[in-house]
């Protein structure tokens, strides 16, 4: 994504190095970066996380904020779902390639990564209870991700954010009355309970997916790519997993070449695998990040 | 903060300003470099030290670009090819130029540049390459220009790269350290650095056809755990801000040792090999 251009001995002693297993910062090929994660920070918001991936206190840095609002239902929307709404912004200082309009482009593109992970039933929110009253009132989510640096991979870095955005939102409770109107006709009408204590979690939060990036260099993949391995890679693929390790979306990034069939299935399972450590990090991470 | 006029040398005096912090209101004093002068108050216009020669009052600031000095052994990266010359980022406010008269040929022999060298510039350096050439001149607009005319400069192979703070490198009489592990470390004075696999110089000499060759020797898996690590080092250095020579990297090396390589770059292992290497500077002083 940046626009880094090494020298043909640089890019040579990458792949050999990826070939080998052993990458030029002494990684391991499914070895991710320091991880720092922190929620809760934005008190205007919902829900909100910030999290940090990369070496020595620095890296690729993403801040997502989570507002809820009321929307009024209108025909032609789904009569008891609510919805969420995602968009990503890559900070102009986050990288030279993204001043003016620059990040353009790369924001649509991560904009609509993260639809397809999380808007919807497969992000495993239960949408239906988003719903207020049928035909008449539901939930939107706006999920706001800011990208503030860039060092490789911000895909994983904006899933991992926003997963921790989501699992810390709390939403004001709404109580749904039935009451007869003029011509005794039963209307529903809602209120939403204006208190700080009083507040719930959205449902199905813990089913969240998160994801795993695989680059291809050579003829090996690595995981949690830095700005030099991005410079040579041939192709990647993100993987969302659920924690119960079903596979919720896959995106393969815009890259020089497609993958052959074979590194494919084995990029899946390794996905699972990989995935599994995961959710155990990111549980650790996450009950010190408030 | 007025400055002392009965102070007895001016390096006794150090004074840590802010942008803003007024110097002295004597007007006995000149400004220099890194102040301004309003209503005949002089004050600092960025965050540094107060150096005062005679009369001339200046601000050295701790943070600035490299701005590069004749004689100053840089690591470059070609951004551009252009006409019989090579624009080169070397970290500056500026790109330098690497001349087409300013390298050497392949296999050392000594002639004229010809047209048909104008026409393969590529074949020498091409974009993205790495060079470590020493700075020549300057061009009439501040830009630098560099050559590579010696054999030890040239295109940078067989290792990796790492940008680290220019303030960080100072300059000394060599930027070519061959350290104990095996590994090759090429400071430049830019902030630009080139941690490679040992080749010894006699063999350099030997190949002196094929220095244009972007070809890499082969690295043993040892010799690439060695650069990682000593790329690690320099990078956990840089990040603590502490100087960048031969022997601080060999310090850190040595006290990376029990640590996998990886660990290194974890900002908890990186603060303690840090304080390490400073307490064990301090002691060589």
């Amino acid at each position: 994504m940046t626009s880094l251009i090494l020298s043909p001995s640089e890019q040579d002693f990458i792949t050999r190095g990826v070939e080998k297993g052993f990458r030029a910062d002494g990684r391991g090929s499914l070895d991710r970066r320091e991880v720092t994660l922190r929620t809760n920070m934005i008190s205007q918001a919902n829900g909100s996380a910030r999290c940090r991936i990369g070496h020595l206190g620095l890296g690729t840095d993403v801040l997502v904020g989570i507002k809820a609002e009321v929307n009024t239902w209108t025909p032609g929307e789904p009569e008891s779902l609510g919805s969420i709404v995602c968009n990503v912004e890559c900070s102009p200082s986050a990288a030279q390639e993204f001043e003016g309009r620059g990040a353009e482009d790369l924001n649509v593109e991560l904009t609509q990564t993260l639809d397809r992970m999380f808007n919807g039933p497969q992000s495993g929110i239960d949408m239906a209870k988003l719903c207020i009253i049928p035909k008449q009132a539901y939930w939107v989510l706006h999920v706001d991700a800011l990208v503030l640096d860039v060092k490789g991979g911000i895909v994983d870095a904006l899933v991992w954010a926003t997963r921790a955005a989501l699992l810390s939102t709390k939403l004001p409770r709404v109580v749904v009355e039935s009451i007869a109107d003029e011509d005794g006709n039963l209307q529903s009408e809602f209120d939403v309970v204006d208190d700080a204590e009083d507040q719930v979690a959205i449902e199905g939060v813990e089913n969240l997916p998160l994801s795993v990036t695989f680059n291809q260099i050579g003829k090996r993949f690595v995981i949690d790519a830095s700005e030099q391995e991005e410079a040579v890679t041939q192709a990647s693929l993100t993987v969302a997993v659920s924690p119960q390790l079903e596979i919720c979306a896959v995106q393969k990034g815009g890259f020089l070449r497609g993958f052959p069939p074979s590194l494919l299935s084995e990029i899946m399972q390794t996905a699972r695998r990989v995935a599994r450590d995961e959710f155990a990090k990111f549980k650790e991470l996450y009950e010190t990040a408030a | 903060m007025d400055i002392d006029t009965e102070a007895p040398a001016p390096s006794l005096v150090t004074q840590i300003v802010t942008p803003g912090s007024a110097i002295t209101s004597d007007s006995a004093y000149m400004r220099g470099h890194g102040t301004f002068g309003e209503h005949g108050t002089i004050y600092s216009s960025v965050a540094g030290v107060v150096e005062r020669i005679n009369k001339l009052v200046s601000v050295r600031s701790l943070k600035q670009r490299y701005g590069g000095e004749i004689g100053d052994i840089v690591v470059g990266r070609i951004t551009e090819v252009a006409s019989k010359r090579w624009r080169v980022d070397v970290n500056s406010r500026q790109d330098g130029m690497l001349l087409l008269s300013s390298i050497n040929l392949p296999g050392g022999i000594q002639r004229r540049k010809s047209d048909s060298d104008e026409l393969q510039m590529r074949s020498f350096f091409a974009e993205g390459d790495l060079v470590f050439a020493e700075v020549q001149s300057y061009f009439a607009d501040g830009a630098l220009s560099l050559h590579t005319r010696s054999i030890q400069y040239g295109k940078l192979r067989n290792g990796t790269f790492v940008s680290v703070f220019p303030q960080l490198v100072s300059r000394s009489r060599t930027h070519f350290h061959t350290l104990p592990c095996g590994v090759d470390v090429v400071l430049g004075v830019n902030g630009y650095i080139w941690v490679s696999k040992h080749v010894p110089v006699a063999q350099v000499e030997a190949n002196a056809e094929h220095i244009y060759s972007d070809e890499n020797e082969s690295i043993s898996d040892d010799e690439r755990e060695s650069i990682a690590r000593v790329a690690n080092c320099i990078g956990l250095l840089n990040r603590l801000y502490v100087k960048i020579t031969d022997t601080s990297i060999i310090f850190a090396f040595e006290a990376s040792l029990p640590y996998p390589v990886k660990d290194l770059l974890s900002i908890d292992v990186a603060t303690e090999l840090a304080h390490n290497v400073t307490s064990r500077l301090k002691l060589q002083a």
